[in-house]
């Protein structure tokens, strides 16, 4: 998962290194043609999969979303082409729904990135129970989402639940509240159920990038006398770069997918909708095959429009990729 | 587990890295605010864990109260979920699926990563997004389709019709992750491999594979995971007890009405799912920590 | 999907393949990689597609009664996790009798919601697998329209007499029964004596409730279908209606905007908990089981649920009140079907099995062993019944006051019409009046799906 980042700030090796390691190099027509044949064989069997289920129900998919299909008469369908995403993209359902999506994901995402980095600083440190630590803020992540929503919801319940039920036990304000009724408070509870759920991933990440952060580089500051904070934020924070991004596309592709968490906890409701919870509603609820198709078609791109400008602007293993042309 | 343990150990020896000076944790322990920062972090992963737990010792009407400590804890809940024929099928179900899936995924994963790390080949970054961006597609929108193929082709409702489709979620992550690792092992051993005779097949099985061990065990544990916890495609995929993996069978507990939700079987069904998968996270947590630091992020 | 591509020749799919054995010996290993895939993904493509076109067909088919003579072979019913398990019951007991059926009953689903999409999707795909579908009432419209289900009308005809009207209304669409009315639902009003008194109207219900937090009232306002229920049970009580008999909107009314601000202003002057806001039927009855509250609004199932619970014997049943002085009770049906798949091979004994489901001898079972409520008028009146069910002659009540919800093949979306308006005025966001105007606009916008 931590996959890719090659290139941290200030270690650039140039293209150089790599090319002068090529196995290729000393014949390189004969090489080269008989490494692409190999390589396009142990690509095969992996893509052939994935076209099989995947990219095979993604088509057709494309194809329902450019059809209506009658509720009212079996087997009645017409092409109308653009039609679905039109209706989709000037209704405000749409929006809305894109909007809260968006929200819940800044939220989330960038929470958990704080969070995340804050718990790899202190797992990064030597003290008694470091282990015991770990092994506890590993726990949620082991935990089944959709176990976890339905536990975040009881413990928000407004009469049994343990919220309520400690926030009165110690007479503090809020016992009266009805967490998951209220717009503001339904969406919070949705982000802490899901940064207590993945905080734990981001923190592996980017603790296993603060552990091969070289010694000489602090001592290099310490020689310039920089304070902790300072050394934190000129030194740590660049280096880690590569993990967060990598930490950050991964979570922001899950977040703008979210499904089970307003599901489950508050049925849409309370401006909760996500973009995925409107297809399915589409979908499997409504049975509009053709509308519910292009949303998932336009979350899809949604999505995919966040990811490649992550991958521009951040890299990855996209882009490590793509530096090494032939 | 095991044998992987003892490939890492003796990596270093096997493959000498180029030598790096790596930060140890300092020596300077927490103070008393960073303890209680522990603390709380300690305390925010745990309790919702707990009150689970609380939720699944309580029965009949200790449900419908807000107690803190179950009163009167039974294991009641246990019972009927261990006598419950079914979801001990769909643990058997979940076992079957997730190994299968997460191997095969694996094996293909592996060919398909080391030829985009290290192969020369047209296109791969195209590829690489082409593969990642399945990733990226709502799984309902699949699922229908699927379902439709599979009760053609009579894979509907078998534990084979759920790991193909799973593999398709895998795969991406499974390739991604392994493209990164291959990338971290130095070239000069290939580069000798090479200079022995051996064609870039033989480079791969014999030097690459058994030096990206570790890299290997923490993609297989985080693929592992994600296919264990997947709800969706097994949910629209089967219909009886022989086929249907743990996610689905907890959402078919039920009480004595459709309206009844059996929050304490649940919990306690949950409890006992969750137990295997904390532990293997325990056993493995040096594994996924040590692989992730080993392959991926290389400063 | 609906399958419309009309099918390809079975030609062209046994030509890919000959395509695709010829090729793969001579071409190179890419080409030969591609053309696989293309080979392979165009045979998935035509096992997708295709099979529809060839079966496919619009036309209703039809049973009766005298079908049922000399069934035999194997006969499926299929539906959601069987809870009280009268759904097993009943096809074990009906194997019993008529050993020459072999009848089954396969969960499909883990709620009624999974089991709807699990039987569109084998319904979309013509498949035969169910006989039978366990159908919640207010999907009979839209599976009658789609011709997915037999026309019943011979064969419920033959027992109109005897079962209760109401629950017959529940199978019918455009004037032909697509379905048996199995076993049915009502709600009731449980209450605290102590506390409070017999609900008599709702509006005496909502002033006693008021009167303190602990008499408040609970019910389902969470944003679902169960919201959309309590919403028309008020509204039905108060003389209006969502559809009319020709099917055009008629909920823009004085009734509905009345009942919205009534619901409204009980949350806002605590005749119910804000909490209401987030409750189904399950956190409802587990709130009124915390002693908390003087009234609630739930399902018969509840009655045995607080027995087992700190409540046991102290708390009354009631049918649903009238709305206002001299209104007349209503409430809303809920409560299962049977159906026969259009596509079944097997509809002979798919109607013996109706047939001993619908029998007064096996409705009293299903009451005196499940605990389901009867759609035949004379188990409530079975003396094993009313030992079983004291409070039959109360559900007896409900039952023959409440009406079906709006009978539309675009159901689900009226429903959401209904209830996501309705949320919005209970919880404040709204006023009653522009809510009604949206719910009635967006109804029409669904009835004029394709």
């Amino acid at each position: 998962m931590a996959a890719g980042i090659d290139q941290a700030p200030g270690r650039h090796t140039g293209p150089g290194r790599r090319t002068s390691a090529r196995p290729g190099r000393a014949t390189p027509s004969g090489r080269t043609q008989a490494e692409r044949r190999l390589a396009r064989k142990m690509v095969a069997p992996a893509l052939t999969v994935m076209a099989l289920v995947a990219a095979f129900p993604i088509a057709y998919a494309v194809w329902l979303s450019m059809n209506q299909y009658s509720l009212r008469q079996s087997g009645l369908s017409r092409f109308v082409g653009l039609n679905n995403y039109i209706s989709a993209l000037t209704s405000g359902e749409w929006w809305t729904a894109m909007g809260q999506t968006f929200i819940f994901t800044a939220f989330s995402v960038s929470l958990e990135i704080v969070l995340g980095i804050g718990l790899a600083l202190l797992l990064n440190m030597a003290f008694r129970g470091r282990g015991l630590l770990r092994t506890v803020v590993l726990v949620p992540y082991a935990v089944l989402t959709v176990v976890s929503a339905i536990t975040w919801r009881t413990m928000f319940e407004p009469n049994l639940g343990l919220v309520t039920t400690v926030l009165n036990a110690l007479g503090l304000p809020g016992g009266d509240v009805v967490w998951l009724g209220e717009p503001g408070y339904a969406m919070a509870v949705i982000v802490l159920a899901d940064v207590w759920k993945t905080a734990p991933f981001v923190a592996l990440l980017v603790l296993a990038g603060l552990q091969v952060i070289p010694t000489d580089v602090y001592e290099a500051a310490e020689l310039d006398g920089a304070g902790k904070w300072k050394t934190f934020l000129n030194i740590t924070l660049p280096l880690l770069k590569p993990a967060i991004v990598l930490a950050a596309i991964f979570r922001t592709l899950d977040a703008l997918r979210v499904f089970d968490l307003p599901f489950v906890l508050t049925r849409g409701a309370n401006g909760t909708e996500s973009m995925s919870m409107l297809a399915y509603r589409e979908l499997r609820e409504n049975r509009l095959v053709g509308e519910g198709s292009a949303l998932s078609i336009l979350t899809f791109i949604t999505v995919m429009v966040v990811s490649l400008i992550y991958i521009r602007f951040a890299g990855g293993n996209i882009r490590a990729v793509a530096e090494e042309k032939e | 587990m095991s044998t992987a343990q003892g490939t890492v150990a003796a990596l270093p020896a096997a493959a000498p890295r180029p030598a790096r000076k790596v930060r140890r944790p300092r020596n300077a322990g927490p103070g008393p605010f960073l303890w209680l920062i522990i603390v709380a972090v300690m305390a925010f992963s745990l309790v919702p864990f707990y009150w689970l737990l609380n939720t699944s010792l309580k029965a009949g009407s200790a449900l419908s109260s807000g107690e803190l400590f179950p009163s009167a804890p039974t294991l009641a809940n246990y019972v009927t979920v261990f006598q419950d024929g079914d979801f001990l099928l769909s643990i058997r179900n979940s076992v079957i699926i997730a190994v299968s899936a997460t191997a095969i995924a694996m094996v293909f994963a592996s060919f398909a990563a080391y030829a985009l790390a290290r192969l020369r080949m047209r296109r791969k970054a195209f590829l690489l997004a082409l593969i990642l961006s399945v990733t990226t597609f709502p799984a309902i929108a699949i699922a229908a389709p699927l379902f439709s193929i599979w009760t053609q082709i009579g894979l509907y409702d078998t534990l084979l019709g759920v790991i193909i489709p799973k593999l398709t979620f895998a795969l991406p992550l499974a390739i991604y992750t392994l493209t990164s690792f291959f990338r971290e092992i130095p070239r000069e051993l290939e580069e000798s491999a090479y200079m022995d005779g051996a064609s870039p097949f033989q480079a791969f099985y014999r030097v690459i594979l058994p030096l990206a061990v570790p890299g290997l065990a923490t993609t297989a544990i985080l693929v592992f995971i994600s296919v264990w916890n997947e709800f969706l495609l097994p949910v629209t995929l089967t219909s009886s007890p022989e086929a249907r993996p743990v996610p689905v069978a907890i959402a078919f507990f039920s009480g004595t009405s459709e309206f009844d939700q059996p929050l304490g079987t649940i919990s306690a069904a949950s409890i006992i799912i969750t137990i295997p998968l904390v532990i293997l996270v325990l056993v493995c947590q040096k594994r996924i920590v040590s692989g992730l630091t080993a392959g991926a992020v290389k400063g | 999907m609906p399958a419309k591509a009309p099918a390809k020749p079975a030609a062209s799919v046994d030509g890919m393949e000959g395509m695709n054995v010829e090729t793969i010996p001579r071409g190179k290993a890419p080409r030969r990689a591609g053309q696989l895939l293309t080979a392979v993904a165009a045979a998935v493509m035509l096992a997708a597609c295709g099979g529809g076109g060839d079966t496919g067909t619009t036309e209703t088919q039809s049973v009766n009664p005298g079908m049922a003579d000399g069934a035999s072979g194997e006969v499926k019913l299929c539906g959601h996790k069987d809870a009280s398990g009268i759904n097993r019951g009943t096809v074990a007991e009906f194997t019993k009798e008529n050993p020459d059926i072999q009848a089954e009953y396969v969960e499909i689903g883990a709620n009624s919601d999974q089991s709807r999409t699990q039987m569109v999707q084998r319904l979309e795909g013509q498949s035969a697998e169910c006989d039978l579908f366990l159908m919640d009432v207010t999907w009979v419209s839209e599976f009658a329209s789609q011709n997915w289900v037999m026309d019943q009308t011979e064969l419920v005809s033959g027992y109109e007499e005897g079962t209760i009207p109401s629950t017959l209304e529940t199978a019918l669409y455009e004037d032909k029964y697509w379905a048996a009315p199995f076993y049915t639902n009502a709600s009731l009003i449980y209450y605290m004596p102590d506390k409070v008194s017999a609900p008599e109207s709702w509006q005496q219900l909502y002033e006693e409730a008021g009167a303190a937090p602990e008499n408040a009232f609970v019910y389902q306002a969470q944003q679902y279908e169960g919201l959309t229920v309590n919403f028309l049970e008020l509204l039905y009580s108060a003389g209006g209606e969502v559809l009319d008999k020709d099917g055009n909107v008629t909920i823009d009314s004085p009734e509905a905007r009345e009942v919205l601000e009534f619901m409204a202003q009980g949350l806002e002057a605590g005749a119910a908990p804000r909490s209401v806001l987030t409750y189904d039927e399950d956190a409802t009855r587990l709130a009124f089981e915390s002693g908390d509250y003087g009234y609630q609004r739930n399902w018969p199932h509840v009655y045995r649920l607080l027995n087992e619970s700190a409540l046991a014997g102290t708390f009354e049943v009631a049918p649903l009140p009238a709305f206002g002085e001299d209104g007349t009770p209503s409430g809303v049906l809920g409560g299962w079907n049977l159906a026969i798949n259009a596509f079944s091979d097997n509809p002979e004994a798919a109607v013996a099995l109706i047939n001993f489901a619908t029998n007064p001898d096996w409705q009293k079972r299903v009451a005196a062993d499940y605990s389901q409520a009867p759609v035949s008028e004379a188990a409530y009146d079975d003396p094993a019944v009313q030992e079983k069910m004291p409070f039959a002659q109360q559900l007896r009540e409900s039952v023959e006051g409440a009406k079906p919800r709006p009978k539309s093949p675009v159901y689900p979306q009226i429903s959401q019409a209904i209830y996501e308006n309705a949320y919005a005025v209970i919880s404040g966001d709204a006023s009653a009046d522009e809510a009604v105007t949206r719910m009635a606009e967006q109804i029409e916008a669904a009835q004029e799906t394709f």
